[in-house]
């Protein structure tokens, strides 16, 4: 009976992992926009092209690999049109993100009918998804907890692995810290002569790449088929994950990680018969209630002060002559 | 006026530039532009019931335009239009089949129980938006899915009609919005929603709410210094454009199928939120916008018919006209420096 439970863990674990993988790639590509200083609401419909296209490339050409790259392309091509609007045009980086979400939306559906003649969904149709990777060893190194570190498809380990890269991105590379001062202090950069329109390209590029791989994941990972709007509000959710971390890639992770949870809960507790409506909201009601509960960077002066005084408080208790505050990074 | 004139062919050229791109998008479906588009006009305005249709079509994204003028205005993103359609909707037809009043009186409770369920809607975004900044774009879309599972949700597990298929019962005749046509399901709800569009733009233009409402919207710091309490008038703000996009819901549901159902009205609050930026805010430009959008999902029932292309190519079109309206904003600004300071930038 124990060992049933902790394989029922092992199994939500796994689930959870597998959820989060998409979710954390869109947002940790919507990190290089927001530490660039730009509010990028189009992730979701880069994610829902790139998601479409890899379908595309995948039954095109009879690989898993190509379909990525043509997924990334679209999703890169995405990117571009939004990177030329807010940054060269300087347009409302809202409405264009809405209607670039509209626009993947519509096209993928019109072209759908279009190249497969059929609405609501593309299925077979010699679709190839993308191989498990197998981790050679990971079987006999944890046995039955195998499966928490092997058998994955390749962008789950592409997702986890951006995570320590980005942050040794914006901390040790040059490219990295251009894009945090072009989003933190715009006038530091033009005064150190940085061009903020291109780093701000390269930041929207970058997030475009990220995107696709997520919307491929979607299509090609864990079930190879495309349905209409199939990103359903993810890039929505990794938005608001943003908007709390900050765009940290630590931070990221951690609410991505929140999503995996209750994306692979909810699907759990389907199976035990609550109304699947009120179970589908979850991940949704999750975001929003992240979103409430942690916009304190924006808190009112009286609540912010009375938190800082109590950490002040409590952090002078442990350590007495510690200078906290200092230690902290920025 | 030349200002206003020069805006007014800065949207028509970025129509024409999105009909342009979107021919070309149709060559690349397989289907001819001309054709595409005569089918699409000819669904719109083909005869009497065309145009009856076309204005059934408009009536929901004209209320909801209004919704989205409202916000723009008070300097609000509400992007939860849809959301809040689908809870009036659904709140209209709970107080239709389930509270016998008399005729007339019914009608009017369902409509403000509808306005009501659009407003507590965006009640809990609005609070976060006010009080702790929290964005309202982003809470606003997650709010729309989370309504559109909640009201299936409510119709399918609690009030089901016996033997139907997600659905509400349907309303009692009592709460009908009236037919203005014999041929059409047209209804009352497009006077409701004209009258709307005039005295939301009476109301900016000449009240002393409407305009501190829009000087929060085009300059918070100006308002705030002038006195203006910001946070209070943006909550109302979005409250009111909830509460308007609640009515649209109370008016499809009263005025066209006497019932809720779901996905009932599939983005209308959207297409309202597009055609209230191509108006620029203007709850009277909406008019118009929304009947030209109200024209393209009108032809596109028939160009599914017609046709190899999908009806989401207005879709295309649609996005592709914010896309250009918002980028020929730098052309105009380069023409001339004032012309920059704008509400909201585009």
């Amino acid at each position: 009976m124990e060992i049933l439970a902790n394989l029922v863990n092992v199994a939500l674990i796994v689930a959870m992992l597998r959820t989060t993988a998409p979710i954390l790639l869109v947002a940790l590509g919507g990190s290089f926009t927001t530490k660039a200083g730009i509010f990028n609401i189009g992730l979701e419909g880069q994610m829902l092209v790139g998601a479409f296209f890899a379908v595309l490339g995948s039954i095109w050409s009879g690989s898993a690999f190509v379909g990525v790259v043509c997924g990334v392309a679209a999703a890169l091509v995405f990117a571009l049109i939004f990177a030329v609007l807010v940054v060269s045009f300087r347009a409302n980086e809202v409405v264009v993100g809405l209607a670039l979400n509209i626009l993947a939306g519509g096209m993928t559906i019109s072209m759908m009918k279009a190249i497969f003649g059929t609405r609501g969904s593309i299925v077979g149709q010699g679709i190839v998804g993308l191989p498990k990777v197998q981790i050679p060893g990971a079987k006999a190194l944890l046995g039955s907890w195998a499966p928490l570190i092997s058998g994955y498809t390749p962008m789950v380990y592409v997702a986890f692995l951006a995570v320590p890269l980005l942050i040794l991105f914006y901390k040790r590379t040059r490219l990295g810290l251009y894009i945090r001062v072009v989003g933190e202090k715009p006038e530091a950069a033009e005064a150190l002569g940085i061009s903020i329109t291109r780093i701000r390209y390269i930041a929207s590029l970058l997030c475009g790449l990220l995107a696709g791989l997520a919307g491929a994941h979607l299509s090609l990972g864990y079930i190879t088929m495309f349905t209409e709007n199939m990103s359903s509000g993810r890039g929505f959710m990794a938005v608001a994950i943003l908007i709390f971390s900050n765009g940290d890639p630590f931070k990221v992770l951690a609410g991505c990680l929140l999503f995996g949870f209750a994306d692979a809960f909810s699907l759990r507790l389907q199976t035990f018969g609550f109304p699947s409506y009120l179970i589908l909201a979850v991940p949704y009601l999750v975001a929003l209630a992240a979103l409430f509960a942690l916009s304190y960077r924006s808190r009112p002066k009286i609540i912010r002060e009375t938190v800082e005084t109590m950490r002040r408080l409590l952090a002078a208790e442990k350590t007495p002559a510690a200078e906290p505050e200092k230690t902290l990074p920025r | 006026m030349s200002d206003r004139l020069r805006a007014f062919y800065g949207q028509v050229v970025a129509v024409a530039v999105a009909l342009a791109i979107g021919a070309i998008i149709i060559l690349m479906v397989d289907e001819s532009p001309a054709k595409v588009f005569v089918t699409l006009v000819r669904g719109a305005f083909g005869d009497q019931a065309k145009i009856a249709g076309t204005l059934l079509q408009t009536t929901p994204i004209l209320i909801c335009g209004v919704a989205a003028c409202v916000g723009l205005r008070g300097g609000m993103f509400n992007v939860g239009i849809e959301g809040q359609l689908f809870l009036g909707g659904f709140a209209a037809a709970l107080v239709g089949f389930a509270l016998p009043l008399p005729s007339g009186l019914h009608m009017i409770v369902a409509l403000v129980v509808a306005v009501l369920a659009g407003a507590a809607w965006v009640s809990i975004p609005a609070y976060f938006r006010t009080r702790y900044n929290t964005n309202e774009v982003v809470s606003t879309i997650l709010s729309n899915y989370v309504a559109v599972l909640l009201t299936s949700y409510f119709t399918i597990f609690l009030f089901k009609r016996p033997g139907g298929w997600s659905e509400t019962p349907p309303i009692l005749p009592s709460a009908y919005l009236p037919e203005i046509f014999s041929f059409s399901r047209l209804n009352w709800g497009l006077v409701v929603g004209l009258v709307l569009a005039v005295a939301v733009a009476w109301l900016f233009r000449h009240t002393a709410r409407g305009y501190s409402a829009s000087m929060v919207g085009s300059a918070p710091k100006f308002a705030e210094y002038g006195g203006i309490d910001v946070k209070r008038q943006g909550f109302i703000v979005l409250l009111a454009s909830g509460a308007i996009g609640g009515l649209a819901g109370g008016v499809e549901t009263l005025g066209v199928h006497h019932r809720f159902m779901e996905g009932f009205a599939p983005g209308f609050g959207f297409d309202g939120l597009i055609a209230a930026l191509l108006a620029n805010g203007s709850p009277i430009g909406t008019i118009f916008t929304a009947l030209f959008f109200g024209a393209l999902r009108s032809g596109s029932l028939l160009l599914e018919v017609d046709t190899n292309a999908s009806r989401e190519i207005i879709t295309v079109i649609q996005a592709l006209i914010i896309l250009s309206v918002s980028a020929q904003v730098l052309m105009k600004r380069r023409g001339d420096s004032t012309a920059g300071e704008r509400r909201w930038k585009f």
